[in-house]
């Protein structure tokens, strides 16, 4: 552990790794509230996009994630709101047409290698001093701006139409929310890659559920199953050279196996 | 009571999904600590119209008046309680305790990031102890019975200070002991608090000494003034013939 930590770039992936799982878990406990487990998937392959058009372009793709993946976010909300289109349905066709669009750029680009994989599978090797920059500062925006709103949107998870009813003003929370989750999203792909990142929001909410406590309760055991995972599935990552959000993810998945047995009644 | 503000007034109100009328032409006013029953039969338009009020709905035409107010300009919903159909209906996973539903019903009056305020605390406390459920606050929601959940359901809405509540069928699945404790609840917050109800019901038999006046909606709305004698509330026996049989046989029960 402490040979590990020697390294700097194990420092730094630690750190935005850390930060990553407050951010995954606390959102995630209102992605799941809101039945809107699959739109982390979505959002992450839009994110996608944004990372393609970055290396091509020689952009920042951290930078082009994000801000690909709020416009996927509010194209989402628009498309659900204004069309009689079931969201499931907007989610997988949002799902698929960006991984689309952003395998023709990269291919495009002559960018399709190791740095796409990385975007795809997370990688500890790959987090830079300015990621880990980009990460705390969103990231903290992000935590801040889900803490603002909690309790109203906690409210609109219980019951949206009472919510509105009472003065929440619901259709902006709604917006800000998937900006938010679109904004932790993009910033979580470094580490835990795009096509797992869903797993890190949804899982730690679902394992802390079977317990069946309070809301704070839940977030917080949903906070600390997702910091486990990350530094162990960090570690593993490190010993046996894997893709970090694969191993993450194996022990976020460990963690759920074992809350549903405990639990089991 | 006639000179002051209705907190609701609903001028020739015609609501219609994709050409199909589902009320029509109705107005109707709600006055401060009034308890009106609504009934009529299924699919009658009673559930469109208090979503209306609400502003969950838009009406197709004709006006809806808040204290006053227009509905598209009208802010103090905290004025308003509501307690849906679905209320004794929770998903039983939700990760809340009584307390943590108690709670949101201050929620829109509480700012960004502001602590709970002792004034939070002692209205919660207050809803709480008027329903009854004071020893169950940390238990979990999905674990209570009906009757529980529905007394949850409405102190979530007290919790607000409201004027007036409005109740769409939540005793669906409640058992007789707790309808009955339910009522007399209701009679209650109208009697002393002073805080005006509408209620959706089945039942209106039950609370017809505590009603009122009762508006039957069946796409359109007739008000009996005088719910006692409803059965000589002609157009009312004939749009919801077995609510007034029901009406009926309770008279006699007596």
């Amino acid at each position: 552990m402490i040979e590990m930590l020697s390294y700097e770039f194990m420092q730094r992936a630690f750190l935005a790794g850390v930060i990553i799982a407050i951010l995954a878990s606390v959102s995630g406990t209102f992605v799941v509230l809101r039945r809107y487990s699959m739109i982390s998937e979505t959002l992450a392959h839009s994110a996608l996009v944004g990372v393609a058009v970055g290396l091509v372009a020689n952009f920042n793709p951290l930078w082009m994630a994000v801000v690909v993946a709020i416009i996927s976010a509010w194209l989402i909300e628009y498309l659900r709101s204004e069309f009689s289109i079931y969201s499931d349905a907007v989610l997988s066709i949002l799902l698929s047409g960006s991984l689309a669009v952003a395998v023709i750029i990269v291919s495009l680009g002559g960018a399709f290698n190791n740095s796409l994989f990385s975007y795809l599978f997370g990688s500890i090797l790959s987090v830079s001093s300015e990621d880990v920059v980009t990460i705390a500062v969103f990231g903290t925006l992000s935590l801040a701006t889900l803490l603002m709103f909690s309790k109203e949107l906690y409210f609109i998870a219980y019951d949206e139409e009472v919510a509105k009813t009472s003065g929440v003003k619901v259709r902006v929370l709604n917006f800000l929310l998937v900006s938010v989750i679109a904004i932790i999203i993009a910033l979580s792909i470094r580490v835990v890659g795009s096509l797992l990142i869903g797993a890190l929001m949804v899982i730690p909410t679902i394992s802390a559920l079977q317990f069946r406590v309070g809301f704070l309760r839940t977030v917080l055991i949903s906070l600390v199953f997702a910091l486990i995972s990350v530094v162990f599935g960090m570690t593993f990552s490190f010993y046996f050279s894997l893709p970090s959000g694969a191993t993450i993810v194996l022990c976020v998945l460990l963690i759920f196996i074992i809350s549903l047995i405990t639990n089991r009644r | 009571m006639k000179f002051k503000v209705p907190i609701f007034e609903i001028k020739n109100l015609d609501f219609s999904v994709k050409g199909q009328s589902i009320l029509s032409n109705i107005s109707l006013e709600i006055f401060g600590a009034e308890y009106i029953a609504i009934i009529g039969p299924n699919g009658g338009g009673k559930t469109t119209l208090i979503r209306m009020l609400l502003g969950l709905e838009k009406p197709t035409s004709g006006e809806i008046r808040i204290f006053g107010k227009k509905l598209s300009s009208f802010k103090e919903w905290s004025k308003i309680g509501y307690v849906p159909q679905r209320a004794s209906h929770v998903d039983s996973s939700f990760p809340a305790t009584v307390l943590d539903i108690v709670k949101m019903g201050r929620t829109s009056q509480r700012g960004f990031f502001s602590a709970f305020s002792e004034l939070d605390k002692k209205l919660v406390y207050d809803a709480m102890l008027k329903m009854d459920i004071l020893d169950l606050q940390e238990k979990m929601i999905g674990t209570l019975s009906g009757g529980q959940r529905q007394r949850v359901m409405i102190a979530r809405a007290l919790a607000s200070k409201p004027e007036i509540l409005i109740l769409d069928e939540p005793n669906t699945g409640v058992d007789m002991a707790s309808q009955k404790s339910f009522y007399a609840l209701l009679r209650e917050l109208n009697r002393e608090d002073g805080i005006t109800i509408v209620f959706i019901t089945h039942d209106v038999g039950v609370i017809a000494d505590d009603i009122a006046r009762l508006f039957t909606i069946n796409q359109k709305a007739t008000i009996c003034n005088n719910p006692k004698q409803v059965l000589s509330c002609q157009e009312m026996s004939e749009l919801y013939g077995i609510d007034a049989h029901l009406l009926h046989n309770h008279k006699h029960e007596h």
